[in-house]
This record gives C-alpha cells, sequence and structure tokens, in this order.
C-alpha cells in the first residue's frame, strides 16, 4: 500500500483517538464559564505542563524553527533560547497571575487589566490587539500542517486539506469540552510529540554517524550556519532583536498561554508546570535545531525552507511507520495550539467584548453561547489567511519570522500588564493609548517593510509604546484606590507564598 | 524606598531587583558573547554550545527559586 494510504489512516486514528479523549473530558465538564475556559482553576501540574508544552510548542518548532535553522544557522538556536530564557520571567509573573486570578475570578488577562485599571475600555484594547494579531499565528500553525501533509504523503496530500482537517480539528476539540478537552488532548499529544521527534532524531544521527561525526561533518559541509550573523549575513543584531524581542515577552504578551496561568489548581502545581515545561522546551528546542542542522546536510539546496521537516521524514533512512507518527505528533502539537487560540479569543470576545462593552447585562449562560459562537467563526478567518500565506515564499512569508511578526502586535500590550503589577502610577489612558499607537506602528511597517535604521516593526512598535504608556501615564489620574489594593494584596500574599 | 516598609519587606523587594538584575545580565550576554567573542567560532563549540550553557544556567536560576514557593492558604 502506497505512503498516502498510511498517512490518511493514521490521520483517521489521531481523529479518532483525539475525539475519544475530548468526549471523556466532557464528562467530567460542569457548568458556568470559569468551568468551559479555565477547567474551574483545577487542573493538576503533570496535565498543566505538557498543556502548557503543547501550546507554546507546535507547527513553529519541528517545520518553523527546524525552516529557519535551514536557512539560517545556530542564530535560531540563540532566537528560540532566547523565548526559553525569558521563561525566568515566569517566577515573578506565575505567581502573580495565579494569585490575583483566585482573589478577583478574572476568567481572561484582559480582564485582569480592565479591574486593575478601573476601565473596561483597557481590556477591551486588549482583547482586540489579541483578535488581529492571534490570527496569523493561528494562520501559520495550519501552514504547517499543511506543508507537513503534503510533505510526508509526496505530495498526494495537497496544503489545503492539511489546513481544512487542522481547522475542523481545533475547532471540535475546543468546542467539545472547552479547556478540559483542550488541555487533555494537549498533553497526550505532547508526550507524542516528544517522544517521536527524539526518535526521529536518534535515527538522523545514526546515519550520520553518531553526534561526533554529525557535527564534524556540520562544521566541514556548514561552518557559515554555526555562527553569527551567519556567512549569510542573516542574523545581524537587528533580525535578532526583531524577532526576540516579542519572543523574549511570549509568556505575558499571548493570551493563550498567559490564560494558563490562572488554571494551576495549587502552588505545587504551579511549581510542576513551570519546571516540566523549561524541562521539556530545553529538550524539545535542541531537538528541532538539530534536525535543522541534520537537514542541511541530508535534504540540501530546499527553496522553501519550511519543507526541510517534510522531506526528512519522507527520506528512506526513516522507516515510514515513524514518520507517520511524528508527522502525527507534529499536526496534533499545531492543532493544540490553535484550538487553545480559538478558546481565548472566544473568552476574550465573550468577557471582554460582549460583557465588557456590548452588553453588560448578558447572562452566564448568554456569554458562555457567544463565547461558542466565535470558535467556528475566528477558524474560519485563521483558514483563509492560511490559505493565502501559504502560497507565498520568501522569508516574510516563512512559519518562524510570520509567527514573531505576530507577536510583535501582541508585545504591544506587555507595558500594561508590567504596569499592572509593579506601577501603581499606571493609567488607564496611558494603557490604551500605549497598545493602540505601538500596534499602528507595527502594523504599518509591517505592511510598508519600512525599517528605518534597520530596526524590526515590533522593535520600533515597543519602544513607541513604551514611551506613551509612562509620558500619558504621568500626565493622567491613576485609579489610585484599585492600585493600592491590586498591589499591596499582591505583596502580602506573596511574602506568605515566598514568591519573588 | 526602603524606608516605607518594614524590614521583611525590604529583603523582599531586595530579592525582586536581584531576580530583575540577573535576567537582565543573561539578556545582555545573549547578545554580547555570540555577536562579539564568538563571531568567528565556526564551530559547534561556539555560540550553538554558549547558548546551550547559557539556557541552562537561566533554568536553573529559574528551580532555585521556584523550589523555594511553599503553599498558599485560599
Amino acid at each position: 500500500m502506497s505512503a498516502t494510504f498510511w498517512v490518511w489512516l493514521g490521520i483517521a486514528i489521531y481523529i479518532a483517538v483525539g475525539l475519544g479523549i475530548a468526549l471523556m473530558a466532557r464528562r467530567q465538564l460542569g457548568v458556568g464559564v470559569s468551568e468551559f475556559f479555565l477547567a474551574n482553576r483545577r487542573v493538576g501540574g503533570f496535565v498543566s505542563a505538557l498543556s502548557y508544552s503543547a501550546t507554546t510548542y507546535s507547527a513553529f518548532m519541528m517545520v518553523g524553527l527546524v525552516g529557519l535553522t535551514y536557512f539560517t544557522g545556530v542564530g535560531a538556536l540563540g532566537f528560540e533560547l532566547t523565548y526559553l530564557c525569558g521563561m525566568f520571567m515566569m517566577v515573578f509573573f506565575l505567581p502573580r497571575f495565579w494569585l490575583v486570578g483566585r482573589k478577583y475570578g478574572y476568567v481572561s488577562p484582559m480582564e485582569l487589566l480592565s479591574d486593575r485599571y478601573q476601565n473596561k475600555g483597557v481590556g477591551a484594547t486588549a482583547a482586540i490587539l489579541a483578535l488581529v494579531f492571534l490570527v496569523p499565528y493561528g494562520a501559520v500553525q495550519l501552514m504547517g500542517v499543511g506543508y507537513l501533509m503534503y510533505g510526508v504523503s509526496g505530495g498526494a496530500i495537497p496544503v489545503v486539506a492539511g489546513i481544512i482537517i487542522a481547522v475542523v480539528c481545533a475547532i471540535a476539540w475546543s468546542s467539545i469540552a472547552g479547556l478540559r478537552s483542550v488541555a487533555w488532548t494537549d498533553a497526550f499529544q505532547a508526550l507524542i510529540m516528544i517522544v517521536t521527534s527524539a526518535a526521529v532524531l536518534g535515527v538522523v544521527v545514526a546515519a550520520l554517524g553518531g553526534f561526533g561525526s554529525f557535527f564534524s561533518r556540520l562544521e566541514e559541509a556548514t561552518p557559515g550556519l554555526l555562527t553569527v550573523p551567519a556567512a549569510s549575513g542573516a542574523w545581524n543584531i537587528n533580525m535578532f532583536i526583531g524577532l526576540a524581542l516579542p519572543w523574549l515577552f511570549f509568556l505575558i504578551s499571548n493570551p493563550q498561554v498567559s490564560q494558563r496561568l490562572f488554571i494551576p489548581k495549587s502552588v505545587t502545581a504551579m511549581k510542576q508546570m513551570l519546571g516540566g515545561f523549561l524541562i521539556f522546551g530545553f529538550i524539545y528546542t535542541l531537538i528541532s535545531v538539530l534536525w535543522g542542522f541534520g537537514a542541511t546536510l541530508l535534504v540540501p539546496g530546499l527553496e522553501n525552507a519550511d519543507l526541510a521537516t517534510p522531506k526528512l521524514l519522507s527520506l528512506t533512512m526513516i522507516p515510514t511507520g515513524l514518520a507517520i507518527v511524528v508527522m502525527i505528533g507534529i499536526t496534533a502539537a499545531a492543532i493544540s495550539t490553535i484550538d487553545s487560540i480559538l478558546l481565548t479569543l472566544s473568552s476574550v470576545w465573550a468577557r471582554d467584548i460582549h460583557k465588557g462593552l456590548i452588553n453588560r447585562r448578558v447572562s452566564e449562560k448568554g456569554e458562555l453561547r457567544v463565547g461558542q459562537w466565535v470558535i467556528p467563526i475566528m477558524a474560519v478567518i485563521a483558514f483563509v489567511f492560511a490559505w493565502w500565506a501559504a502560497g507565498k515564499t520568501g522569508l516574510s512569508f516563512m512559519i518562524a519570522p510570520l509567527s514573531a511578526a505576530a507577536s510583535a502586535g501582541l508585545l504591544m500590550a506587555v507595558p500594561t500588564i508590567f504596569g499592572a503589577f509593579f506601577w501603581k502610577r499606571a493609567t488607564a489612558l496611558g494603557a490604551m493609548v500605549s497598545c493602540i499607537a505601538g500596534a499602528i506602528v507595527v502594523l504599518i511597517f509591517q505592511i510598508t517593510g519600512w525599517r528605518p535604521i534597520g530596526w524590526w516593526p515590533g522593535t520600533w512598535g515597543f519602544i513607541v509604546c513604551v514611551i506613551l504608556f509612562v509620558g500619558v501615564s504621568l500626565f493622567t489620574r491613576p485609579p489610585k484606590d484599585k492600585a493600592e489594593e491590586f498591589i499591596g494584596y499582591l505583596r502580602e500574599a506573596l511574602k506568605k507564598g515566598n514568591f519573588i | 524606598m526602603a524606608v516605607k516598609y518594614l524590614p521583611g519587606e525590604v529583603l523582599k523587594v531586595s530579592k525582586l531587583a536581584w531576580g530583575w538584575t540577573w535576567f537582565g545580565f543573561l539578556l545582555a550576554l545573549d547578545i554580547a558573547i555570540p555577536w562579539y567573542v564568538l563571531t568567528n567560532v565556526e564551530k559547534m563549540s561556539g555560540a550553538f554550545l554558549f547558548w546551550t550553557i547559557w539556557v541552562v544556567v537561566a533554568i536553573i536560576s529559574a528551580f532555585i527559586i521556584l523550589l523555594k514557593w511553599r503553599g498558599v492558604e485560599e
């Protein structure tokens, strides 16, 4: 039987297993908004860690980062590890989000901002930012699935078919039991992802004669890829900062991950979530980059670097069964990111835009219904974007730069989030003006391709954003009582838990 | 700043400040070493090894802090 048949069979099994897990999760589903979007804040450490890992690491890693390494070299490792180093900030933000989430009952990070700044407009502004910029980020996951299925099936499965499969699964996983189905499927797939990708790396390294021989061949064949800015000059400092800056603050700027900071059921679960993620992230990043280097030796000369993983998996040295399992693992990881994004966007729309601005008297049931309607709508928008971008070539349309570009827009909420936790003088107007102006700068620079003195859109947007946030805040009136109460509560609670 | 807080709180502010300073130092190394020290080292023992060790240090630092966390009553 052909590889295409086995690919289809693998996809069918994946969908059946995923559906089974999601339906099992549904049996534990309670009622209410907090239950649907946050699993009632009762998720254990192990599932939290794996779910956080699968949501963060997706098609971007095993397709996008592999492609970026293939194309530009070791700078891709530095870029991705800068994100992991940024996770050090979790020691500041994880306890803070978790504590105030429990005390004030926040469902979304935007609701936190609205309450802290005593202005619904702040949450709505951050919500719109998320709606605008998470669509391209979700779309790149879809592209990853499309490329993967196309490559592994030898072109028999068109890119658009892979995209459609991913969209349908993401809608199902996020709709069936909300965060419970998302977290359970995430956890299962994260295990498959790391085990199978490590197995393929083992096969590749063995085929190249072991790590020593692999590294020697790399140093002989492509020495320019082992340094920065690289022989091609790709990794100049401006590009590195332009890509890494949004990644550095990913943990708080991307609501689909910052919302997860509300869900651990205890401090022990929090510790397991962060510790587990750091270990997973380190291993998975090294595997992805080594895959990219392996591809430079085994499948050189590709025009579209995002096809490096599919081409690697289609080599005869990789057993077909293993290649298909890995393909399904990556597909599932991509879908787990999209369904998390869809779920977060639906909660943000329902809580921060519909309830916050449109209909403040909406019942909890009505709010939930609105959120559930948003899931397929956002999925279709992401599908259209992915379909459009999948036909393009060049660095700007590669998965990794596209992901970082989307995160550049989300970066504009970072000063507002810092202010909420650390600066009593921060004001709602400062928050809104900085988010809007920063996002406009990013969009204009992104669309026109304009990069004054070589700095990337996210860098310019962030500078404008920080200046406006501080400047406008200093000239406007802060919500003094709320700031005192919010930060005062945290000061006491942090002390009790020995947090810093 | 210290005079506004009780002795215990001064210590807390200080820990927070140390945490941010350490993080800033790590970020400075992130650019300084690969671009200015290892830029001509076209080997796996160059930027690849540096970034690997560098992030292990960051991860261990985070573990040192998080392992001190203790349960809080809800």
